[in-house]
C-alpha cells in the first residue's frame, strides 16, 4: 500500500457508464415521448427538452460535486436529512397533485419532488450515522436506533409514494447489513419483513387485487397497463422493431416515458437492445462495489454502497414490473425514465461516488 | 473509520445477491421475448389493426340475350372516427347539410366512442367528393358500388332490389345472392391508440373478388312489350292490378314476368301509389312497401276459374270418363245435392258435345264429368299434376295451393272445384301445370335463373331444372292442343284469334272473395302454335271495372303480345292457314 506510484483518478469506467446511460436515456425517451408530447403539447420535443436540461443541470453539478473531497459533506449530513423531511411535509399539504398523487413542489416553472432528494439525503445521513456509531452496529440496540430516523421519512414519503418509501427502506436495509458484522439477525429481519408485507397486503383489499391483476393481467381491466407493457416486450423479439418504430408508445402503453419505458426500449430495440441496456447498469452496480470495497474509509464505502443499493434496487425492481415478474408498482429506471429531479439527483449522487473514487488508492496494475 | 473486510464482504454479498437477480430477469426477458413473442404480437397486432371492408362488386343480371338488367355505380359510404374528430360541430354541420339528415342524429354518430361509425352508405360519388373536399379531419369517405338498374321498373318484382350493404332483399337478387355478391376484400392497416392511420406502414390488402354475372331467361324485349300491354289494359280497364306471364312451356323458361304496377327499382323505398305523397307512420309504410314489392305471379294466390277447365278436362280424358263426342245439356244450371250452380250463361247452352262445352266454358258439362271422375281420383290428378306442392320457380316466397283436405271434399266441394273454384292456386302454378298438359305431358321446373358466367363473359356454371314425364298421356296431351285450340278458333277465346297462328287458350273469369264485393279477375291462358308450344302466356287482371269477362279482356291483351312476340321469336305464321282463311272470306 506504500507504493510511490500511488496515482489517484476518478474511476472512468464509472463516468463513461454515467455519460453513455444519460445519452441513450435521452434517445430512447425522445424515441418514447414524441408521440404523447405531440398529443398533449403539440411539441414532440415538449420531454426531451425538460429532461435534457435537468440532465444538463445534473451533469454540471456532479462533476462540481466529484472534485469536492466527500467528507465535506459530513456538517451537512444532518441538515440534509432535516431539510428532506421538511420537504417530505411541505409536499404533502402544498404539492402538485398530478395522477392522484401529491409528489411535486413548484418553484416558478420548475416542479421538484422531495423524494428524489430525501434518497441522497438519506444516504449521505446515514452514512455518516453509521460510521460514527460503526463499533456497536453489531447491537440489536443500534440497529433499531440507525432505523429510526429513517422511518419519519419512509412514513412521509409513503404517505404518497410507497414504491420510493421501498427504496429508501432498501437503501437503509442495505447501509445496516454492510456496516453490522453480523448475519443471522438479518436473516430474522428479512422473516420479519416479509410477514410484515403480508399482513400489509392483506389489510386492504385493493393490495390483493393487485396480487390477482400480477397473477392474470388479462382478466382485469387494471391489467391494462401491464398487458400493454408485455405486447410491446413481446413485439420486439431479437432485435426489435428499430429505434422510433414502437407501436405501442402510440398511445396504447399510456404514459410510455414514464415507468413502462423498457417495455418500450425491448419493443423497439428487441433482446439484444434490452439486454445491452441491463449489462450497462450491472456494469455500473460492478463499478460502485469496488468502489465500495476499496474506498479509503467507511464513510466512502458506505456511499457507494448507498447508490449501489439504490441503483438496483430501482432497476431491479422496475424491470421486474415490467415484465410482469412482481406486482405492478410505480417504480422509475433511472437515467431512462422521464423525471427531471430523478435525473438531476441520480447525477449528484453519481458526483459523490466520483467523488469517493477519486480518493481511492488504486494500485497499479490491478 | 476503516472500510473493514467483513463490511467488504458484506458489500460482496449485496452485489452478487444483485447480479443474481439481474441474471434471472434477463432470463424472464429472453422467455417474454423469445418463447411468448409469437402470443404476445399476435396479440398487438390485432390491437394495432384496423380492418376496412372493400366491397365486392355486385355480380350483374343479363338477359338471354346479354341486355344489362342490374349494374353497379360507384357510390360512397360516409363514415367517422371518433378520436381522430378534431372539430365536432363543423363535422356534424357538414355532414347534417351534404347528407341531408337531421344533425341530432349526425351528432349521435359522431358522439359515439367506437373505432368508427358509418354516417350514411350509397351516398352519390359527386356528393362524396365534395365532402372529402372539406378535408374534415375523423371524416372516411370510402368508395364502393350501389346497385344500379338501367331499366328503372323494368321487372322490378322479379330482379328485386338490394339494401345498404348490397345484399339482395327481394327477387332473384335474394334467390342468387350467393352467386351475385362476390366477396368482400379487406385492407388491414396500423393505427395508433387514436385510431389514426400510420404512415409508411404497409397495408395489407386482400383485393375484392367480384359477383359472378346472372344470365336469366327474361328477354329485355318481350319484357317491355308485356308491362306496357299490362299498363294499357290496367289504364283501360281501371284496374287493381295486371299480370302477365310468358314462358316457354317445353323447358320451363319464363320470357316476361309482369306485375304492374311496377315500382323503380333504384327507389325501392318510394311508393308508387297516391299514398306516397301521404304522410303515413312507420309501420303503414312497411306494409305499404311490403305489398308493393309482391309479385303476383308467384306470391298471391287467386281462385283460377274457368282456366281451370283445361285441367279437369285433361283428367277425366286420361282417365277416360269422358270422350270428345259425349253429349251433355245445360239448363243454365246445375243441381248437386242441396245447391243450385249456376253457368255463366244464363238461359243455358242447351245439348252439347263435349267439345262444344269446352269451347263454351259451361259449367254444367265440367260439373258432370267432374263427378263422373269422383273426388278421390280428381285429388290424385291434382296431387300427380303437382297443383299440391309448389311449381319450384327460382324466386322466393312462392306461395302455396289452398285446397280442401281430401277426406273433406264433398260432391258440392268435387262439383265447384270442376271449374276451377273453392281452392286457390298461384297464376305460376297455373301457368306451369297447362304447359306440361300441353307439352306432352311433361312438368318443368319455370325459372329465371340460365346461366352463371364469369367476368369475362364465360359461362361458370349451367343451371339444371327437374322436369318429370308423363304428367299425363301423350295423347290426351294432344287431344288438349287441339281442343285448345278450337276454344279460340271458335269458342269463347276468339278473341286471341291471331290471322295465321294456330293458338289454343282458355278464359276464365273468376268472382274474388268475398262474393259480394262483385269484385272480378279476368284471365287467359293461352299458347302458340297450338299443334306443338313454344310460348305460353297468361294474362291475369284484378279487379278491372266495366266489362270484366276474360275472353273480353284478357285474352285481346294476348293476343297482341302473340302478335308482336311470335315473330320476334321466330315462330312463323303458318301460310297453308292463312291461304285458307284468304279463300274462306
Amino acid at each position: 500500500m506504500e507504493s510511490p506510484k500511488k496515482k489517484r483518478h476518478y474511476d472512468y469506467t464509472l463516468l463513461v457508464v454515467v455519460v453513455i446511460l444519460a445519452v441513450i436515456g435521452l434517445i430512447l425517451l425522445y424515441s418514447t415521448s414524441t408521440y404523447n408530447g405531440q398529443v398533449k403539447f403539440h411539441d414532440s420535443f415538449y420531454y426531451l427538452k425538460k429532461q435534457g436540461f435537468a440532465t444538463l443541470l445534473g451533469f454540471t453539478g456532479m462533476l462540481i460535486i466529484a472534485n469536492i473531497d466527500y467528507h465535506k459533506w459530513i456538517p451537512f449530513a444532518v441538515p440534509g436529512y432535516l431539510v428532506a423531511v421538511v420537504l417530505s411535509v411541505t409536499v404533502l399539504f402544498i404539492g402538485d397533485e398530478y395522477n392522484g398523487s401529491k409528489r411535486w413542489l413548484s418553484l416558478g416553472p420548475f416542479s421538484f419532488q422531495p423524494s428524489e432528494f430525501a434518497k441522497v439525503a438519506l444516504i449521505l445521513f446515514l452514512a455518516w450515522f453509521v460510521t460514527k456509531n460503526v463499533k456497536k452496529m453489531g447491537e440489536i440496540r443500534m440497529l433499531m436506533l440507525t432505523l429510526l430516523p429513517v422511518l419519519p421519512i419512509i412514513g412521509l414519503v409513503g404517505a404518497s409514494n410507497l414504491s420510493t418509501a421501498i427504496i429508501i427502506l432498501g437503501i437503509a436495509g442495505v447501509l445496516i447489513f454492510v456496516a453490522s458484522p453480523k448475519y443471522a439477525q438479518f436473516i430474522w429481519m428479512g422473516v420479519a419483513g416479509v410477514g410484515f408485507l403480508a399482513i400489509f397486503l392483506a389489510l386492504e383489499s385493493y393490495r390483493l387485487e393487485r396480487l390477482a391483476i400480477w397473477r392474470n393481467p388479462e382478466q382485469y381491466e387494471k391489467g391494462y397497463q401491464t398487458l400493454q407493457g408485455l405486447y410491446a416486450i413481446g413485439s420486439g423479439g431479437l432485435f426489435g422493431r428499430g429505434l422510433g418504430e414502437s407501436v405501442q408508445k402510440l398511445g396504447f402503453l399510456p404514459e410510455a416515458q414514464n415507468d413502462m419505458i423498457f417495455s418500450i426500449i425491448c419493443e423497439e430495440l428487441g433482446l439484444f437492445g434490452a439486454g445491452f441496456l441491463l449489462i450497462l447498469f450491472l456494469i455500473l452496480i460492478w463499478r460502485f462495489f469496488v468502489i465500495a470495497t476499496h474506498a479509503k474509509d467507511l464513510f466512502g464505502a458506505l456511499i457507494a454502497t448507498g447508490a449501489m443499493a439504490h441503483m438496483m434496487i430501482q432497476v431491479i425492481l422496475n424491470i421486474a414490473v415490467v415484465t410482469n415478474s412482481i406486482p405492478n408498482t410505480g417504480i422509475t429506471l433511472p437515467f431512462i425514465s422521464y423525471g427531471g429531479t430523478s435525473v438531476v439527483f441520480l447525477l449528484f449522487e453519481m458526483g459523490l461516488v466520483l467523488s469517493v473514487s477519486n480518493l481511492v488508492e488504486w494500485k497499479q496494475g490491478k | 473509520m476503516k472500510n473493514k473486510t467483513y463490511n467488504k464482504k458484506k458489500i460482496l454479498v449485496v452485489f452478487l445477491f444483485c447480479f443474481f437477480i439481474i441474471l434471472v430477469l434477463i432470463g424472464r426477458l429472453v422467455y417474454l421475448m423469445i418463447f411468448d413473442a409469437e402470443y404476445y404480437q399476435k396479440k398487438a397486432e390485432d390491437l394495432h389493426e384496423r380492418e376496412r371492408e372493400i366491397k365486392a362488386a355486385r355480380g350483374l343480371i343479363v338477359d338471354r340475350n346479354g341486355t344489362v338488367l342490374a349494374a353497379n355505380r360507384a357510390v360512397c359510404t360516409i363514415s367517422v372516427i371518433h378520436n381522430q374528430i378534431t372539430d365536432p360541430e363543423t363535422v356534424i354541420r357538414v355532414l347534417s347539410e351534404e347528407l341531408d339528415i337531421e344533425e341530432s342524429r349526425v351528432r349521435a354518430r359522431v358522439e359515439k366512442v367506437s373505432s368508427m361509425e358509418k354516417v350514411k352508405t350509397n351516398v352519390d360519388k359527386e356528393i362524396g367528393d365534395r365532402i372529402r373536399d372539406y378535408d374534415l379531419d375523423g371524416v372516411k369517405v370510402d368508395e364502393d358500388y350501389k346497385r344500379y338498374y338501367p331499366y328503372n321498373e323494368l321487372g322490378s318484382k322479379v330482379l328485386g332490389f338490394t339494401g345498404g350493404d348490397n345484399q339482395g332483399i327481394i327477387g332473384l337478387e335474394v334467390k342468387y345472392e350467393e352467386e351475385l355478391k362476390g366477396i368482400n376484400g379487406t385492407i388491414l392497416t396500423m393505427t395508433d391508440a387514436r385510431g389514426v392511420e400510420l404512415e409508411g406502414v404497409a397495408e395489407d390488402r386482400i383485393e375484392p373478388v367480384a359477383g359472378n354475372t346472372l344470365q336469366i331467361s327474361m328477354d329485355y324485349n318481350i319484357q317491355a312489350f308485356a308491362q306496357q300491354a299490362a299498363l294499357k289494359v290496367l289504364e283501360e280497364k281501371e284496374a287493381d292490378s295486371v299480370s302477365i306471364l310468358l314462358m316457354n312451356p317445353q323447358n320451363g323458361e319464363i320470357l316476361a314476368m309482369v306485375n304492374v304496377p311496377e315500382f323503380n327499382l333504384n327507389e325501392p323505398f318510394e311508393l308508387n301509389t297516391e299514398m306516397a305523397g301521404r304522410t303515413v307512420s312507420d309501420e303503414e309504410k312497411q306494409d305499404l312497401l311490403n305489398q308493393m314489392w309482391r309479385n303476383g305471379c308467384i306470391n298471391d294466390t287467386y281462385e283460377p276459374g274457368s282456366t281451370f277447365k283445361v285441367i279437369t278436362a285433361s283428367a277425366c280424358l286420361e282417365e277416360g270418363v269422358v270422350k270428345l263426342e259425349d253429349t251433355f245439356s245445360c239448363p243454365g244450371y246445375r243441381i248437386v245435392e242441396d245447391r243450385k250452380i249456376r253457368c255463366h250463361k244464363v238461359g243455358g247452352h242447351g245439348a252439347e258435345t263435349f267439345v262444344q262445352g269446352i269451347q263454351n266454358s259451361c259449367n254444367p258439362v265440367f260439373i258432370d264429368i267432374g263427378l263422373r271422375l269422383g273426388s278421390d281420383k280428381f285429388y290424385e290428378y291434382f296431387r300427380q299434376f303437382g297443383l299440391l306442392g309448389m311449381t319450384g320457380v327460382d324466386l322466393p316466397g312462392e306461395a302455396g295451393t289452398i285446397m280442401h283436405k281430401k277426406e273433406n271434399i264433398g260432391l258440392v266441394e268435387l262439383a265447384t272445384m270442376s271449374f276451377g273454384q273453392s281452392f286457390q292456386v298461384t297464376p305460376m302454378q297455373m301457368a306451369t301445370t297447362v304447359s306440361s298438359l300441353v307439352n306432352g305431358g311433361r312438368r318443368v321446373t319455370p325459372h329465371f335463373g340460365v346461366a352463371v358466367l364469369d367476368q369475362k363473359g364465360e359461362e361458370v356454371k349451367r343451371f339444371q331444372y327437374e322436369t318429370k314425364e308423363g304428367i299425363v298421356s301423350e295423347k290426351t296431351s294432344a287431344t288438349m292442343r287441339m281442343l285448345l285450340e278450337s276454344v279460340v278458333s271458335e269458342g269463347s277465346g276468339k278473341n286471341a284469334y291471331l290471322e295465321g297462328y294456330h293458338i289454343g287458350g282458355k278464359t276464365a273469369t273468376s268472382q274474388t272473395l268475398p262474393r259480394s264485393a262483385h269484385k272480378y279477375i279476368s284471365s287467359f291462358i293461352g299458347f302458340a302454335p297450338a299443334e306443338n308450344p313454344q310460348v305460353l302466356g297468361m294474362v291475369v287482371i284484378h279487379n278491372p271495372q266495366g266489362i270484366y269477362y276474360g275472353g273480353t279482356i284478357a285474352a285481346p291483351v294476348l293476343r297482341d303480345i302473340f302478335d308482336n312476340v311470335l315473330p320476334y321469336l321466330g315462330i312463323d305464321k303458318d301460310k297453308s292457314s292463312m291461304a285458307e282463311n284468304a279463300g274462306e272470306s
